[in-house]
């Protein structure tokens, strides 16, 4: 009986190393075609978020264009 | 203020003349309500005055530790040896003043160990009982520790606390975080085969709810404990978690010992990025192929992921901030109580808390390695090189491992930056555990 309990521990070694392994490169074949779908069919709006910061930066621009023009002319009329 | 005082006494005084003479008057009542004494607690027998002291003082825990009492009943009511009564809890409460110094001083986990320790020295009290099921102990231990409750709400917050973008933008290091997993399962065998040599008398059960402190993950420790083997609860969650405060002393040596300075100085390719949806993706996707392998581990692995997927959802900000501090605080707390109270004399100072002790640091030295040489062999093959030191990080201890590993890479080459990479194994490690307990599960379930 006690001789079993040795190969009975191994047994579940075996199980539970495998189950493991099993389930995670299950994972990492899964992860790699989400992976793959996403980039191609949901690309990242990387550009978008460039142009976005890139009109913030010329609005800045303008706001600040408009702030000289309104100062030389508050000047002017002093 | 002293008036009060005075006047105070004078009335105590007054009272307890007032029963001693009742008590007196009644006297002569007392043959014939002896004989009705069951329903003694209800109705209050009025005593002499001299009595009632012998009787309180009986009640201290001075007498209590000294002389115990013979009828007393350990908190899961069994009886329990006059040691353990006695001596047993002094040593028990030294034992708890140790894990303080270990948690304040030395910096050992404090947010368990002082919560842990505290419940044992409350648990350790005579007379009171607080660990008893009807303590305020054992009323929080049936609460949220006997049906498993609290260790998947921790499992919550700490999903809402980690981000697998690393391991998402190298998906081939969560080979690591499973190999570590052999320190879980190696330990099995070598409980079972202490058993075997008659050192000492463990079930399958109580093996495996031993050796899973290999997985280095706290909650998955008590969750599979408080499920196979309650009754080695206490020493379980102290072992798993001062080991995972010694895990920058245990892993370095062993790391070292495995690996040439050639591989600890290689550098690796620098992370992709990894966008927003690939995020929200993985953990149901993790929970799908967890509910197709291995139902038994969900529990686990769906409190996790149901965590994570509220951080990453990025919309329900209010209830993400709740799980990562209220929630996990307030259930650290309980949960800390509560195995405190599994540290009673009666339960912890067997010989079975030394085999377990032994046994942990065995399953977190085994984990490491395992970890080190699976990088090793994922090296004999083409592809991107990893540097073995991330494969310590592949025994859970988020984020412990993966600074240890980093801390050693940088020993030898200031500029290799492992943290990152290391994350990638230890977040695999702890859906490894996870799954590894699941595993266990099945097979006595």
């Amino acid at each position: 009986m006690e001789a079993n309990l040795i190969t009975e521990g191994v047994k579940f070694m075996f199980l539970g190393m495998g189950t493991v392994f099993v389930f995670l490169i299950i994972m990492i074949g899964a992860v790699n075609m989400m992976s793959f779908i996403v980039h191609k069919f949901f690309p990242e709006p990387q550009a978008v978020k460039e142009t976005v910061s890139v009109n913030t930066q010329q609005q800045d621009k303008k706001k600040i264009v408009a702030a000289i023009i309104a100062a030389i002319a508050y000047r002017k009329e002093s | 203020m002293k008036k009060i005082v005075i006047k105070l006494f004078a009335f105590m005084m007054l009272f307890t003349f007032a029963f001693s003479v009742n008590a007196l008057a009644s006297s002569e009542h007392e043959q014939v309500t002896k004989e009705h004494s069951i329903h003694k607690e209800e109705t209050y027998q009025p005593k002499p005055f001299g009595e009632m002291i012998v009787g309180f003082l009986k009640d201290t825990g001075v007498v209590a530790l000294v002389s115990p009492d013979p009828d007393e009943l350990s908190s899961t009511g069994e009886k329990m040896s006059d040691f353990h009564k006695s001596w047993g809890r002094v040593i028990m409460i030294l034992i708890v003043f140790l894990l303080f110094y270990l948690g304040i001083a030395k910096g050992f986990e404090p947010l368990l160990l002082l919560p842990i320790a505290f419940g044992g020295l409350l648990a350790n009290i005579p007379v009171a009982n607080i660990a008893g099921p009807h303590g305020f102990l054992g009323v929080i231990y049936n609460m949220g520790l006997a049906n498993e409750m609290f260790p998947i709400i921790i499992f919550m917050g700490v999903g809402a606390m980690t981000d697998f973008g690393p391991l998402l933008s190298n998906p081939k290091t969560a080979l690591l975080g499973g190999a570590a997993q052999f320190g879980i399962f190696g330990t099995l065998v070598g409980a079972v085969a202490l058993t075997h040599y008659g050192f000492v008398d463990f079930t399958l059960q109580q093996a495996s709810a031993i050796s899973i402190i290999g997985g280095a993950d706290g909650p998955t420790s008590i969750f599979i404990a408080t499920k196979l083997a309650p009754e080695l609860l206490g020493a379980i969650a102290v072992a798993s978690y001062s080991y995972m405060a010694m895990v920058p002393i245990i892993q370095p040596p062993i790391m070292k010992a495995l690996t040439s300075e050639k591989e600890r100085k290689i550098k690796m390719t620098t992370l992709r990025h990894v966008s927003r949806l690939e995020k929200l993706i993985f953990p149901i996707l993790v929970l799908i192929l967890a509910i197709l392998v291995l139902p038994e581990s969900t529990p686990l692995i769906g409190a996790f992921m149901f965590g994570n997927f509220l951080k990453e959802s990025g919309v329900v900000e209010r209830l993400n901030d709740t799980l990562q501090n209220a929630l996990i605080n307030i259930t650290t707390i309980f949960l800390g109580l509560g195995v405190g109270s599994k540290l009673a004399a009666d339960q912890f100072l067997v010989p079975d808390t030394m085999f377990i002790m032994i046994l942990g640091i065995i399953a977190f030295s085994v984990g490491t390695a395992a970890g080190v040489l699976m990088a090793k062999f994922m090296n004999l093959f083409p592809g991107h090189k990893i540097n073995p030191l991330i494969g310590s990080a592949g025994v859970s201890a988020v984020p412990m491992a993966a600074r240890v590993s980093n801390k050693v890479g940088m020993e030898y080459d200031r500029t290799n930056m492992l943290l990152m990479h290391a994350m990638g194994p230890n977040v695999a490690g702890v859906i490894g555990s996870a799954v590894a307990a699941g595993v266990l599960i099945s097979l006595f379930l």
